[in-house]
């Protein structure tokens, strides 16, 4: 039988012993990266940059100003809210790839609940947590199609989720240009301003939004690993059979799951509109005309397994963004070098997991 | 010699599999490969089948040195394995099955004139099967049958048999024994890789022993004995063993209850994806009784399992726990009652394969308060608890109860499974095949456990596939045929070829 010698040692120490069973993913992520840096180097030198220059201002962008560190964060939290909507139904191997429909959907609900209650004019304290509601109910709601369309239909939800997003992006150019709604000064599919009692506001140019997302990793962790709920997420991911033969209504959970995430990515939106925008706008819920759903996905493969790790994946990854954006503003560096370069971190990283967890 | 394999040495991990192994095999005959789960029978074979490369050590075929660095390298010396998990695809029909692979690089070819070719090579070997059925549709001995006829296909001398009766039923293994005569006759030598002595007296003509990765030993036909090879194959332990090669566990009296634990009312359950349903089915199993329940898989015995555990899916008639319906409940109410189940197939249905020990001892009980905090978290210091006490009181080999569960073995995964049954109180077990593919010291502790539930004055509902075992420890047997109940017979009337025609509706 193969024993794992990390897990027979009781003896040594509690430092050590999380070392070691922190190591193996160490490496995991030291080979990856220094792999994937290795390949930009290498296409920058080719296409004639300074080397690093890239580098530099790829890693440091972020952390150079406070105007650096503020857009990184900015993007960090949709994103945060995008990763959760895929890495929920993910545990129990049910792929949402619809974060950025729920999004939208949310999003589109709240910009128009609050530019129906516009006339009301009420105050902050009430509308506020009013529309932060809608947007997690919206959400919930329209990711729940395609939880019902998988439990009683039999569709599988990438395919449904997918489609889905087509259904939210059309909502949102509707909303944005129906009439009433839409900013004839804007000279771009957006709606007018939702009223002033709807906006979050700042602290120190760090948007309130932070808090709700700070809010959300805990209860995330919460519900996976300390919960009836998240048990019975994952035993249905570990084993659908099994967990079903035993009492787990796999119905119930999978509508519960899909509801769960959808209402994340559905609050993420909201909150982008409410607390950013200030109004709905087409494309409100892409970063560098990447969309934040497709993102979640690659933030989530490179965490694995723990929900707290994706604050942190979201952050780097937001990091490379930003970066990206300011190597295309400074030095002409077209974009696609950093997609590419996140693209083949997400993919390095998921090889060298599977690789070593096969040597093992 | 047809197969010299010599100072043969596999490490997986930390883990010798095998420590210098010679292992050798005249032409011609059936040869046995004996020893308990995790001897290494099978590595062993899947290194001359070419699955796995061998860390030292050279083999010889036909006499000549040859390097198997795949399985294509295998069959194109002649060398076919049937597994004991059928590798056939679902979707294809068994023509199909037989010829994929053999297409080569031709853009075309007749299926016709295949099958052709594939009818003949039945003949002349005496097996037949329905070449047009999907395999998926296929029950498990017709499916090893078109295995073997693969084989063959692509011009095997030599097929390695791996556990090939862990899915058949006694008559199913005649069939193939008399099936495989055939090709040895034809000159075909095959190797048969058990944990079975019965089966290597019955069948072999020369027997290698494996223990804990070394050879213990060859013996030819006339000195086999079961003493010897029991004693072969277990040195350290003290397991007497039947005239059936069955752990030797006695059934002490014990009164019966009163009222019945379960009694089954004119039941009938629709039929599942394969098979036939349930149909007007009723008996009573009392307190303190093992009622065996014999049947060839895809009768209904599936269905019944299925209907006391998920009450949702009776059609007509009542189920009555402790004089109680429980029509119409879910299964974690059912559970509540007392009743507590292991699944058919251990791995597939029985445990999360990626979840820890912990994890899998809490499966079913998730729904109890005392697991529970505020109905809504898990209470993880309970279950951790739960599971240590499982882990020492079934001597679980293991770490620790955080270890992942598809790490450990075959016999340690059903411990864990029939543990996991204890930790409620239970009036009822319902269990299906408990003993499948373990060896003879975890089928001993199993059949202890079965009795201890009897002697505590709780029932045991014991499906099961091997007569012998039912015949050993039960009180009664039902057998069904078709869905329906073909009767009842006491302990004292269990004749083992009446029961068989039962079970075969004759």
């Amino acid at each position: 039988m193969a024993l794992t010698p990390e897990a027979g040692s009781s003896a040594r120490s509690w430092g050590a012993r999380t070392l070691s069973r922190a190591l193996p993913g160490l490496k995991v992520y030291g080979i990856a990266l220094s792999l994937s840096f290795g390949v930009i180097a290498v296409i920058s030198a080719v296409l004639g940059y300074s080397v690093p220059e890239v580098l530099r201002t790829l890693v440091f962008s972020s952390f150079r100003s406070f105007a650096g560190l503020k857009s990184t964060i900015k993007i960090s939290i949709p994103l945060l809210f995008t990763t959760y909507a895929f890495f929920i139904p993910a545990k129990m191997r049910f792929y949402n790839c619809g974060a950025w429909g729920q999004m939208l959907f949310g999003g589109a609900m709240t910009a128009v609940v609050a530019l129906l209650l516009a006339d009301w004019n009420l105050p902050s304290v009430v509308l506020i947590p009013l529309l932060v509601i809608t947007a997690i109910l919206a959400g919930g709601a329209f990711a729940l199609i395609a939880g019902y369309l998988k439990a009683d239909y039999d569709i599988n939800p990438i395919v449904s989720t997918i489609m889905l997003n087509y259904v939210a992006i059309q909502c949102v150019g509707f909303f944005c240009t129906a009439r009433g709604f839409l900013d004839p000064t804007g000279g771009y599919p957006q709606t007018k301003l939702l009223p002033s009692s709807a906006a979050l506001g700042f602290v120190g140019g760090i948007p309130y939004s932070f808090l709700l997302a700070a809010l959300t990793v805990l209860v995330v962790s919460v519900l996976i690993n300390r919960t009836r709920l998240g048990y019975e997420i994952n035993a249905i991911g570990y084993n659908p059979v099994a967990a079903q033969s035993y009492g787990i209504d796999f119905r119930r959970t999978l509508m519960l799951t899909f509801f769960f995430g959808g209402a994340l990515a559905g609050l993420g939106g909201g909150l982008e509109v409410m607390n950013i925008h200030n109004r709905l706008l087409v494309g409100f819920a892409d970063i560098s005309g990447l969309e934040l759903g497709a993102l979640g996905i690659l933030a989530t493969l490179v965490v694995g397994e723990n929900p707290m790790a994706v604050p942190v994946s979201c952050f780097l990854m937001s990091v490379l963004l930003v970066g990206a954006d300011r190597l295309q503003r400074t030095m002409q560096v077209p974009v696609e070098l950093v997609f590419l370069l996140q693209a083949m971190i997400v993919l390095l990283i998921v090889i060298t997991r599977a690789k070593l967890s096969a040597k093992r | 010699m047809l197969v010299e394999m010599k100072s043969i040495r596999k490490v997986f991990g930390e883990v010798v599999a095998l420590n210098d192994v010679d292992f050798s095999i005249e032409k011609g005959g059936m040869h046995g490969l004996l020893g308990e789960n995790g001897a290494g029978k099978t590595t062993l074979m899947n290194i001359l089948y070419g699955y796995y490369q061998m860390d030292r050590g050279e083999i010889k075929f036909e006499g000549r040195p040859v390097k198997v660095l795949s399985p294509q390298d295998a069959i194109r010396l002649g060398i076919g394995m049937v597994h004991q998990l059928s590798t056939l695809v679902p979707e294809f029909t068994a023509v199909e099955n037989i010829i994929l692979g053999t297409e080569g690089r031709r853009l075309s070819f007749s299926i016709g004139g295949e099958r052709a070719g594939i009818l003949k090579l039945c003949e002349e070997i005496g097996l037949s099967f329905p070449l047009q059925v999907k395999a998926r549709e296929l029950p498990a001995g017709i499916k090893q049958k078109i295995e073997i006829i693969r084989a063959l296909y692509r011009g095997a001398k030599l097929i390695i048999l791996d556990e090939p009766t862990t899915f058949l039923v006694e008559s199913e293994f005649d069939q193939l024994l008399k099936s495989v005569k055939r090709l040895i006759d034809q000159g075909i030598t095959v190797i048969f890789i058990t944990h079975k002595i019965r089966e290597v007296l019955k069948a072999c003509d020369t027997v290698t022993v494996l223990r804990k990765g070394k050879v213990e030993g060859k013996i030819d036909r006339p000195e086999m004995d079961r003493e010897r090879l029991v004693k072969m194959m277990f040195i350290e332990k003290d397991i007497k063993i039947t005239e059936s090669a069955l752990p030797r566990v006695q059934l002490p009296d014990c009164p019966r209850s009163e009222s019945p634990v379960l009694s089954v009312q004119n039941l009938s359950v629709e039929a599942g994806e394969k098979g036939v349903g349930v149909n007007n089915v009723s008996f009573d199993l009392y307190g303190g009784e093992i009622l065996g329940v014999a049947s060839v898989s895809g009768n209904g015995v599936k269905e019944l399992v299925g209907a006391l555990i998920h009450p949702s899916r009776v059609k007509e008639g009542d189920i009555r726990v402790k004089g109680e319906s429980i029509r119409g409940l879910s299964t974690l109410e059912v559970f509540a009652r007392g009743v507590f189940f292991t699944p058919e197939e251990r791995v597939q249905e029985g445990i999360l394969i990626e979840g820890t020990i912990k994890e899998n001892i809490l499966l079913g009980h998730h729904g109890e308060k005392r697991f529970l905090r505020h109905n809504l978290f898990i209470n993880w210091e309970e279950a951790g608890k739960a599971a240590r006490k499982t882990i020492d009181e079934y001597g679980v080999h293991t770490p620790g109860e955080d270890f992942l569960i598809k790490r450990l073995s075959g016999g340690n995964i059903q411990k864990v499974i029939i543990g996991r049954a204890f930790v409620g109180q239970i009036c009822l077990l319902v269990t299906h095949n408990p003993t499948v593919g373990l060896d003879v010291s975890s089928v001993e502790f199993i059949f202890r456990k079965l009795v201890e539930i009897r002697s505590h004055g709780d029932a045991v509902l014991w499906v099961n596939e091997d007569l012998d075992e039912l015949m050993m420890l039960s009180d009664r047997i039902a057998v069904i045929h078709r869905g329906e109940l073909k009767g009842i017979f006491q302990r004292d009337q269990f004749d083992k070829y009446q029961i068989g025609l039962a079970m075969i509706g004759a």
